[in-house]
């Protein structure tokens, strides 16, 4: 059992995730009476062997679990591919995968580019870079489901504009759905990428106070690809909001959650290509300067 | 011939005397009484809807369904109809023919509106009535359940049925449900009474829809059919004041000039609060000025613009067909291979009954021979001689098998029977 669990690798979630893709496309071209089931045994499937996966790796891993930015990238596609399974079962003819699947591998594609080194830390710095992790996630997760329901928003907008009866497998909610979606996304995005970045800014400055780590200065490409994509958010937010009362609100913050998606993926890409010292562990230990401000 | 099909329907008999032969659910069970009192043994199935009437009968060798003539007499009858009448009308077909035109009909290939899914909730009513008269038996009950089968693989498989075809159900399915999620909390207003708005509204109401209003261009009027509707009536006055309240307007005057201009939905939309509005303008001429249409958060439907959907719609039906049709031959061919194949039934039976009697007279001879076999080898010589006879006659069956789905396989029923010495 150990030796099959053990033996799970990220070919065998990624192969199926490809398949239900596969299976989401084939929509398109014809119908079937068993692709429903298909697509949802392959997508259970690989959500299954990622979930043992992931839990093999914080169960065998000497650092704190999940703590790379390999893990930071499954943990991300494992949250969305579990939205998707969910959505399907719940929505079976919405083809909701064809958005999210991409999604999913192209996480999956950034965690193989991504270091499998656990960031450097100390019970100290545990709490705080768990919450940094964890608000970071959420708010990558708010953006890419936010940006998967602007781009259906304008698929359906644009169905309604041309009077077009739906096609069939391809049938999207409603306006209504995806524009309170797009809107809610926007705002917990909004929210959870200015708490990451403040949180991350605390982390370092308790690194620095216990010179666990090399100060990540200001100019770091980890802290403005943040700083960017933060202030993005929050401006999108706050446009979004304060166009609610626009007739064509929902149009706006349709391309607004896009933008974010752009800019996050941007950001994942400076993140996975880019020089940062964000997480690098010490070259020699720091001399202890209490007084000296953390960026 | 085992199965017979007597029946016309929309195509093919005139309305008046379609209505004349139509038959009642009571009406239905008292000629499926009559008929298994006029032929004994024979099974039946009377399927009448508004757009057809049929009888299914059944049976096998020693009471084979009524021929054509008669089934048509006995509907006459039964209607109380001149026989004359409906005879050039009514069509019948037999055996195969019969398995194929049910299918269809489940499969809703022979409606009316192409696809429609009433059908099968009216054909398993159908069965079921012939079921409660004693009058279904086994060669109609696998039929007719092979024909639901039939239907729910067409509806799974191809998209025969799916898109709408009325005005209505395409306004509010494909379009008004594509804007709004739910309808509980929105507001319809109603403008005008025509005949379409009704339907439209009915779609409404089953889709959730309870806040309406309903305007017209007299008070008393709007009150009557605010009152048959469920809503709240206004005049005309109230227009662009429930213009700015509305979430989803229904328009069916008869104006000869828009009834809501530009300039009066600019100045309603300022106190609209961004929220999206879906107009059906089902008049004609328009109620709604076109330049209204790309107004953003406006979603304006013309009459003309429903139509070209159901247009669109009912091609992709057509579409469909080749699928549809591809289906029902590939049951109908297995249901025919089964039935076929269930004629040889009595010839496999005594061949077996032969081949196991042979075998235990020569099992017996030789235990008496050889009594010192104790149980075990007296089993494992038993299994012996079942394995060996089992074998010598899976070929001849699996023939017997190939040869049904091709048709009734009489040839091979025939050598066998005089080959291995069979009775009829």
């Amino acid at each position: 059992m150990i030796e099959f669990v053990s033996g799970i690798s990220v070919v065998c979630f990624t192969a199926s995730y490809l398949v239900a893709l596969a299976c989401e496309a084939s929509r398109l071209v014809f119908r079937s009476g068993v692709r429903g089931a298909a697509m949802i045994a392959f997508g259970a499937a690989g959500l299954v062997a990622h979930t043992i996966f992931l839990v093999w790796r914080a169960a065998n891993e000497p650092a704190v679990p999940l703590s790379s930015a390999f893990d930071w990238y499954l943990l991300a596609a494992w949250v969305l591919a579990s939205g998707y399974l969910w959505l399907t079962i719940s929505n079976p003819k919405t083809p909701v995968g064809l958005f999210m699947l991409p999604v999913v591998l192209g996480l999956i594609g950034a965690a193989q580019l991504s270091s499998r080194d656990p960031f450097p830390q100390s019970p100290a710095t545990q709490i705080w870079g768990a919450i940094h992790g964890s608000f970071n996630l959420a708010a990558s997760v708010a953006v890419t489901i936010g940006a998967i329901a602007g781009i259906m928003w304008l698929i359906q907008a644009g169905r309604l504009a041309r009077k077009q009866a739906p096609t069939q497998g391809f049938r999207m909610p409603s306006l209504e759905k995806l524009a309170l979606t797009t809107g809610r996304t926007l705002a917990i995005a909004a929210w959870t990428a200015a708490a990451g970045f403040i949180s991350g800014l605390v982390l370092n400055a308790v690194n620095r106070r216990h010179g666990l780590l090399e100060t990540v200065p200001w100019t770091d490409p980890v802290v403005l690809r943040m700083g960017a994509l933060v202030a993005w958010l929050v401006i999108a937010a706050v446009v979004s909001r304060s166009m609610a009362r626009q007739p064509d609100a929902a149009r706006t913050t349709a391309w607004l959650s896009i933008v974010s998606f752009a800019v996050l993926t941007l950001s994942i890409l400076w993140g996975v290509f880019g020089v940062t010292r964000h997480g690098v562990p010490p070259v020699a230990p720091l001399p202890t300067a209490p007084s000296e401000a953390a960026p | 011939m085992t199965l017979a099909f007597v029946g016309g329907t929309h195509r093919t008999v005139p309305l008046a005397l379609r209505e004349r032969l139509a038959f009642s659910a009571e009406q239905a069970a008292e000629a499926l009484q009559r008929f298994r009192v006029r032929f004994p043994g024979r099974e039946v199935v009377l399927l009448s809807t508004c757009n057809r009437v049929e009888l299914y009968a059944a049976g096998e060798s020693s009471a084979m369904p009524p021929p054509t003539e008669q089934l048509v007499s006995f509907l006459a009858e039964c209607r109380g109809i001149d026989a004359g009448l409906l005879a050039p009308v009514l069509s019948g077909e037999s055996d195969e023919a019969v398995v194929r035109h049910l299918f269809s009909v489940a499969s809703g290939l022979d409606s009316m509106v192409l696809g429609e899914p009433q059908i099968v909730a009216q054909v398993k009513q159908a069965w079921a009535l012939a079921q409660a008269s004693d009058t279904a038996g086994p060669l109609t009950g696998e039929m007719f359940q092979a024909a639901l089968r039939t239907a729910k693989r067409v509806a799974s498989e191809t998209a025969l049925g799916r898109e709408r075809l009325s005005i209505p159900s395409v306004a509010v399915a494909d379009f008004a449900r594509g804007v709004f999620e739910r309808f509980d909390d929105k507001r319809v207003l109603l403008i005008g009474a025509g005949k379409m708005a009704h339907e439209t509204l009915r779609y409404l109401r089953e889709a959730g829809a309870r806040d309406i209003v309903v305007l017209n261009r007299t008070a008393e009027r709007a009150g009557k059919l605010a009152a048959r509707l469920g809503g709240r009536p206004g005049t005309f006055a109230d227009l662009a004041v429930e213009l700015a309240a509305a979430d989803l307007v229904v328009s069916t005057t008869g104006a000869s000039a828009p009834v809501v201009s530009l300039e009066m939905f600019v100045a309603a939309e300022g106190r609209r609060g961004g929220r999206p509005l879906v107009v059906l303008d089902l008049a004609v001429p328009r109620d709604f000025d076109p330049r209204i249409g790309p107004r953003p958060g406006v979603w304006l439907y013309s009459i003309d613009d429903l139509a070209a959907a159901c247009e669109a719609n009912r091609k992709s039906r057509q579409r469909e067909m080749p699928a549809a049709v591809t289906i029902i031959d590939e049951e109908t061919r297995r249901f025919m291979g089964d039935l076929h194949h269930r004629s040889t039934a009595p010839v496999i039976e005594q061949l077996r009954a032969g081949w196991t009697e042979t075998g235990a007279a020569e099992l017996d001879r030789l235990f008496r021979r050889l009594p010192t076999l104790d149980a075990a080898a007296q089993g494992e010589i038993r299994q012996a001689f079942e394995r060996y006879a089992a074998k010598m006659l899976h070929p001849p069956l699996t023939s017997l098998r190939n040869e049904s789905r091709a048709g009734p396989p009489h040839g091979l029923l025939d050598a066998l029977r005089r080959l291995f010495d069979l009775k009829e």
